[in-house]
């Protein structure tokens, strides 16, 4: 027992300290004690190549970008269909950040996931974009493919957010993947000293799959405009209102515009900041689908979600989902849905979800969810 | 047409940054940051903190609010090694302001030089919150204090050397302070050397290698993690075996769990100043070591 005892503290990373304490044995340690140590000191040498030396400057001398991992694996349930349960790790997302070079920073995430329909997993791209440091009056630039700043849950990546399944509003408007696209993105913050203010404009090719776009085969591009205000009510209070109008080529050839809001409400005690807080959200949207000559739809869709957290690890969510189907507004689905969360640590977090969904058309139906969200590596910082 | 527009461009961006507003603009990350700034600055200085001193400052959130700050800053002052990893190079990429970037001449790291405890020999988040590069609260040594500022210092001389000889001037005279005040605080703290305590967060070594405390045990099993039945059950036997009478915290942390293993031991909780400003009485880094200092002997006699 003893020397088990012993050969474990030697294993561990104080290696060398240990060793040195070892050519220091007093000299009238008994026989036994000598013969034992010297028993030790040979496992130990053939134990010695996988304790080396550890590299303590991981990261301080290299130029490999920060690199870290989510997993997201989900269970899920539905109440209506032949198959009505299933689990799979949805996604595995590989994140690479670093900074280029004095004048701007790289972010990439790329995005193993499976695909509903086949099982089959495939790679690509979920985001890739470059970013500048340093133009002149408080402009920022960003090219490449990004997430589009849609108000709140579109910019946010889904495993950071608060539930599991997307609003359907959102759903019917920008698909699962949301409104995500390639071209440039140019962001002012405006010179305002009472309040937050950002305008960004984002140009960008269409060619993303959401319903709402399509881009045919012609110059017609997806413009989107977006003003950020955002107000500390206090030290433990901010509110935040966003107006986002789009406008984009549609599968008829034709224009579609969306004109959404979004408002943000949060509690978060500075001092306890790590064990209460609310959080108010909400997005509305209106879109404007033009179809034909003499054919337009108008369709209008929102969500709003309180989250209360009720201690350090606790979190509960519950939402409401309103949508018209935007090619048929006359299709109206609600929603409630309630999210428990519990987050281990910054690292790992465990949700479950249950949905009730009716629209006018079907018979009510009951999902639920269940996902484990787990981070290695580099963690980058979530929005506020 | 363009070389004029160009020529104006450049010119107004010109008049924008030559035309302070007669201080120079620091933005520090915590209070003990903001308050060294100050001592060294005078009246050549703004300073502001984006953390409260009353504030865990692993875990600021990162308000677009505070960017308008950074965006007009001329000097930056962080804690670093990686203790504002959760927000501040999120709120530095989004400032716009290229003066205060990571390697720029109005970016101070305060840690350059600190003499760094409990650098991991291996990068493992089994053993929960660890910090790659160290223990991250190197500030609660008033010693360290002089390495803070001696950085500070240089930052204001890259980006101020006009008053290069005030800065100059206002180091050695906190130098001094700080080593008057050492006396003073060691002369307190004699009776206590050796003294065994329990804290709650594993940010109290400078403190107490300084002051020749010693802490047995955390209520956080690990750094991060919350404390659990079994550390309590853990922590309740060392206070009995070894008849410690204080437990340690900072004003971000419940006090749940400590209640308990106060109501089992008898030992006394004590609420200590992380930062500057934790307290009202708090104005200055003199204040932070006076109050705790005060605090923690009263409480030992």
């Amino acid at each position: 027992m003893k020397l088990k005892n012993v050969y474990l503290i030697l294993l561990t990373p104080t290696l060398s300290i240990s060793m040195a304490s070892f050519s220091q044995v007093p000299a009238d340690s008994t026989a036994a004690d000598s013969a034992l140590l010297k028993q030790i000191e040979q496992q130990m040498q053939s134990n010695s190549q996988p304790a080396q030396q550890p590299q303590q400057s991981r990261s301080t001398l290299s130029f490999n970008p920060d690199i870290g991992v989510i997993g997201d694996f989900q269970g899920s349930y539905i109440s209506k269909g032949n198959k009505n349960f299933n689990a799979y790790l949805n996604e595995t997302e590989l994140s690479l950040q670093a900074t280029v070079d004095p004048y701007a920073r790289a972010d990439f995430f790329l995005s193993f996931a499976r695909d509903p329909e086949t099982g089959k997993y495939g790679v690509e791209v979920e985001e890739g974009y470059l970013t500048t440091l340093s133009l002149p009056a408080q402009l920022q630039l960003k090219v490449g493919k990004f997430r589009e700043a849609v108000g709140r849950i579109n910019p946010t990546h889904p495993h950071a957010l608060p539930f599991i399944d997307l609003p359907n509003a959102y759903v019917n408007y920008f698909g699962e993947e949301g409104l995500n696209d390639e071209g440039a993105s140019l962001s002012w913050l405006i010179p305002n000293k009472k309040f937050y203010q950002e305008i960004v404009f984002q140009l960008t090719s269409g060619l993303s799959n959401s319903p709402s776009f399509y881009r045919g085969d012609n110059n017609h591009l997806l413009y989107l405009g977006h003003l950020k205000n955002f107000f500390t009510l206090s030290d433990n209070a901010t509110l935040e209102l966003g107006l986002t109008g789009i406008t984009g080529p549609n599968d008829s050839s034709r224009t579609t515009s969306i004109a959404a809001a979004d408002l943000t409400y949060k509690w978060k005690p500075v001092q306890m900041n790590t064990y209460r807080s609310i959080t108010w959200q909400s997005e509305f949207y209106y879109g404007h689908a033009n179809l034909m000559e003499n054919l337009s739809i108008n369709s209008f869709g929102l969500y709003s979600f309180l989250q209360y957290q009720l201690a350090k690890r606790w979190f509960l969510t519950g939402r409401y989902d309103y949508a018209q189907k935007p090619y048929d507004k006359n299709i109206v689905e609600q929603a409630y849905s309630l999210t428990g969360g519990w987050y281990a640590t910054e690292f790992s977090k465990i949700e479950l979800e249950g949905k009730t969904t009716d629209d006018n058309v079907a018979k009510r139906f009951y999902q639920a969810w269940l996902r484990w969200i787990f981070v290695i590596g580099a963690h980058g910082a979530h929005q506020y | 047409m363009k070389n004029k527009l160009t020529f104006f461009l450049i010119s107004s961006m010109g008049i924008l940054t030559t035309v302070h507003a007669g201080t120079i603009k620091v933005v520090t990350t915590t209070t003990d940051l903001k308050s060294i700034t100050e001592l060294i600055g005078g009246d050549k200085v703004s300073a502001s903190s984006i953390a409260t001193g009353y504030q865990n400052p692993h875990f600021v959130d990162p308000k677009p609010s505070y960017i308008i700050g950074l965006s007009k800053a001329d000097l930056f002052v962080t804690v670093g090694l990686d203790l504002e990893i959760g927000w501040s190079p999120q709120l530095l990429a989004s400032s716009r302001n290229t003066k205060i970037q990571k390697g720029a001449e109005g970016y101070v790291d305060a840690s350059q030089g600190i003499g760094l405890l409990q650098v991991p020999t291996s990068a493992n988040r089994a053993e929960g919150d660890i910090h790659i590069y160290g223990n991250p609260h190197y500030w609660l040594d008033p010693l360290n204090g002089k390495v803070i500022a001696r950085n500070i210092a240089n930052g204001l001389e890259r980006v101020d050397p006009s008053n290069k000889s005030t800065y100059e001037a206002n180091l050695q005279a906190f130098f001094k302070k700080i080593d008057d005040k050492i006396k003073e605080w060691q002369a307190k703290m004699a009776a206590f050397k050796g003294t065994k305590i329990i804290a709650y967060h594993n940010e109290w070594v400078y403190f107490e290698t300084r002051f020749g405390l010693t802490i047995v045990d955390f209520m956080e099993p690990k750094p991060g993690i919350p404390p659990s039945p079994s550390q309590l059950v853990k922590v309740i036997k060392e206070i009995n075996a070894n008849n410690i009478k204080v437990i340690i915290s900072s004003p971000y942390f419940t006090t749940s769990s400590s209640d308990v293993v106060a109501k089992q031991t008898g030992a006394k909780e004590l609420t200590m100043a992380t930062s500057v400003g934790a307290f009202d009485s708090i104005k200055n880094y003199f204040d932070l070591f006076d109050y705790d200092i005060d605090q923690l002997t009263a409480i030992l006699k």
